[in-house]
Parts: C-alpha cells; sequence; structure tokens
C-alpha cells in the first residue's frame, strides 16, 4: 500500500511538467545490496596505569619476576576484564553490526532486475 | 529486530564429515579426549559447558590427542613447533629424549646431594619443562605503531596464546642457531631447560631485554588504540 504512495512521490520529484525536475539521478533509484562499514570510534589505550606500575616496579627490582609478582597478577587481571568488556561490546546496543547486516543481505537480496 | 534477525546468521553446518582441516566455524566446540570424569565439582560456568557439548557440533580430534595420561597439550603444541617438514616422528623423537636427559641430570644431581638439600631438587622433567616455559613467557611486548608518518615500538599487554609461542620461539631457535654445531639437538635443549628453570641462560635474558625495551619506551603507551 505505502509503496504506491512512494512510487508517486518519486515520479512527482522526476517529472518535468511541473518546471525543472527535483532530482536528475545518474544511478537507479534502488537501494543497493549492502551496507558501508563504518569506521569504529577511536578507542583508548587499555590498563595504562597498571602497565606503569609494573614497569616502575621492574625498574626498582631489576626485572625480577617474583618480587613484582602483585603488580604482574594486578596487569593480568585487567588485560582479561578489558578483552572481555572489547568482546562483549562489539555485538550489542541493539543494531546490527554491518557485517552482519552484509551477510544477511547476500543471502536474501532486494531483486532489481527479474532472473 | 536485531536480536530476532541475528538468528538468521547460526552457522552452517555440512551434512557429510570430512576429515580434519584446520579452519572450523567459531561455532564448533574443541574436542575433550580424556575418558575419565572430572575430579573436582565443576563450577556453573564448567557446568552449561559440559551441557553445550552434548548439543554443538564438535571439530574432529587430530590423531595426536590421546585418552592416555601422558597426552600434555603443553609439550604437543612444543613438538609440533619443533617439527621441520612434517617429520612429527623425529620431534617426538627428540622430545622424549630431551625429558630423558632433564630426567638424568637431575637424578645424578640428587644423589649426589647431601641429604639436607635432596628435597629442593626436582626431577620430574614435565614439571620442569613446566616451569621452564613460565620462566621464558613475556608479559609485555612491543608492537609497531604508525604515528604522523614515524613508526614507534610501544608497549602493549600479549594474549596468553602469543606468550607461549614467543616462548617456545625463542626456545628452539635459540638451541638452532646459538649452541655449539656438534652437539645433539636434546642435549642442546635440556640444557637450554636446565637453565631457564633456574632462571638463567639465553632464553631468560631475550625476555629480559624485551622487558627492558617496553620499560624504556614506557612514554609511547598511549599511541595505543586497542
Amino acid at each position: 500500500m505505502s509503496r504506491s504512495v512512494i512510487q508517486e512521490k518519486v515520479a512527482k520529484l522526476l517529472s518535468r511538467q511541473n518546471g525543472k525536475p527535483v532530482l536528475r539521478p545518474i544511478k537507479p533509484l534502488a537501494l543497493k545490496n549492502e551496507v558501508a562499514s563504518r569506521r569504529l570510534k577511536k578507542g583508548e589505550a587499555t590498563c595504562v596505569t597498571e602497565m606503569s606500575l609494573l614497569l616502575a616496579c621492574w625498574k626498582q627490582n631489576d626485572f625480577n619476576n617474583s618480587v613484582c609478582s602483585k603488580e604482574v597478577s594486578v596487569f593480568y587481571r585487567c588485560v582479561e576484564k578489558a578483552q572481555n568488556m572489547a568482546k562483549g561490546k562489539q555485538g550489542t546496543q541493539g543494531r546490527l553490526l554491518p557485517k552482519e547486516a552484509n551477510t544477511l543481505l547476500k543471502r536474501f537480496p532486494n531483486l532489481s532486475s527479474e532472473i | 529486530m536485531a536480536a530476532s534477525v541475528r538468528h538468521l546468521l547460526k552457522p552452517w553446518t555440512p551434512s557429510l564429515c570430512f576429515a580434519r582441516w584446520s579452519r572450523y566455524n567459531p561455532y564448533y566446540l574443541d574436542p575433550d579426549p580424556s575418558k575419565d570424569a572430572p575430579d573436582s565439582e565443576l563450577s556453573p560456568e564448567q557446568k552449561e559447558l559440559q551441557e553445550l557439548k552434548t548439543v554443538r557440533p564438535i571439530k574432529a580430534a587430530l590423531s595426536s590427542d590421546t585418552s592416555s595420561t601422558f597426552n600434555d597439550p603443553l609439550i604437543s603444541k612444543f613438538i609440533n613447533m619443533m617439527m621441520q617438514d612434517g617429520n612429527k616422528i623425529l620431534a617426538r623423537g627428540i622430545m622424549t629424549q630431551t625429558l630423558e636427559t632433564i630426567k638424568r641430570k637431575q637424578v645424578e644431581i640428587y644423589h649426589r646431594s647431601p641429604a639436607a638439600k635432596r628435597l629442593e631438587i626436582e626431577c620430574n622433567p614435565y614439571t620442569i619443562f613446566q616451569k621452564a616455559l613460565e620462566n621464558c613467557k613475556p608479559i609485555i611486548g612491543l608492537a609497531s605503531v604508525q604515528k604522523g608518518g614515524k613508526s614507534y615500538q610501544v608497549p602493549v599487554p600479549l594474549t596468553d596464546n602469543r606468550r607461549r609461542f614467543l616462548a617456545m620461539k625463542w626456545l628452539i631457535t635459540e638451541c638452532r642457531d646459538n649452541k655449539h654445531r656438534r652437539t645433539h639437538m636434546y642435549e642442546k635443549l635440556s640444557q637450554e631447560l636446565l637453565a631457564a628453570f633456574a632462571n638463567e641462560g639465553n632464553v631468560v635474558k631475550r625476555k629480559h631485554d624485551l622487558h627492558k625495551m617496553a620499560e624504556a619506551n614506557r612514554a609511547y603507551a598511549h599511541y595505543r588504540w586497542w
């Protein structure tokens, strides 16, 4: 039902009957079967404070790992947490990722021409 | 909408079963070759994993994964890394000879030492191998990051797999390149492993050099974005 309404509007925008046409398309007005892959937001470096503490401990104790074992374990825990966060955050927030959308569109494309 | 549509993205599983290849869909689970039931009580996450194993498809097991007590995944990985041109028999032979040499050396030290010091001497070659590898693993690595036309060496945390790989790689290259030409590989490996067990030797030195470089470049730590 709404499809014919849209087609009428497009026809009106393209027609030369009421003066110059509003749209002068070079490519056909149809959606592509893929989504543009968005650039991810640039994140910050994770666990920099723990790393700096570890490096300071090393400098004081001549890179002895047994003495700095507490800093080492804290650093490992922070790294694991950061990894889990990075993995979990990617696919959430209600939207499909561009990669997933492209896979689906490839399997169920909009047919633009008759086969 | 996204949640309901996402179920269409479940992976495709083939109806035929092929021989094991190395790239599987992440949906497949790793095979578990152990025959016996686990010793301790399983945590709820592990129980969930066990439930999942009854339902999900599982990758084909490698022919080197056995259900015997002598099957150690760490040793298997080390053998695979030592192997050249697919000669697994030679690599396994070298590994067993290495473990035997380590045991012999430690037993000799054990019998030569006075009774007071005997408790401290570790004779189990498997624990020596694991401890030595732990001592060789780096904690922070360096990654090359390009910023403003120049590339900097940035200190970066490493994953467990990467650390294990680096430790094993350093051990093997050290034994292949920097030792006397006429000694056997198992001899060179046993010397290097015993040195690493005591936190000495060239591999541990290399690990310390990497840590020192990371410490020197600590100002560039903020150039990372991941």
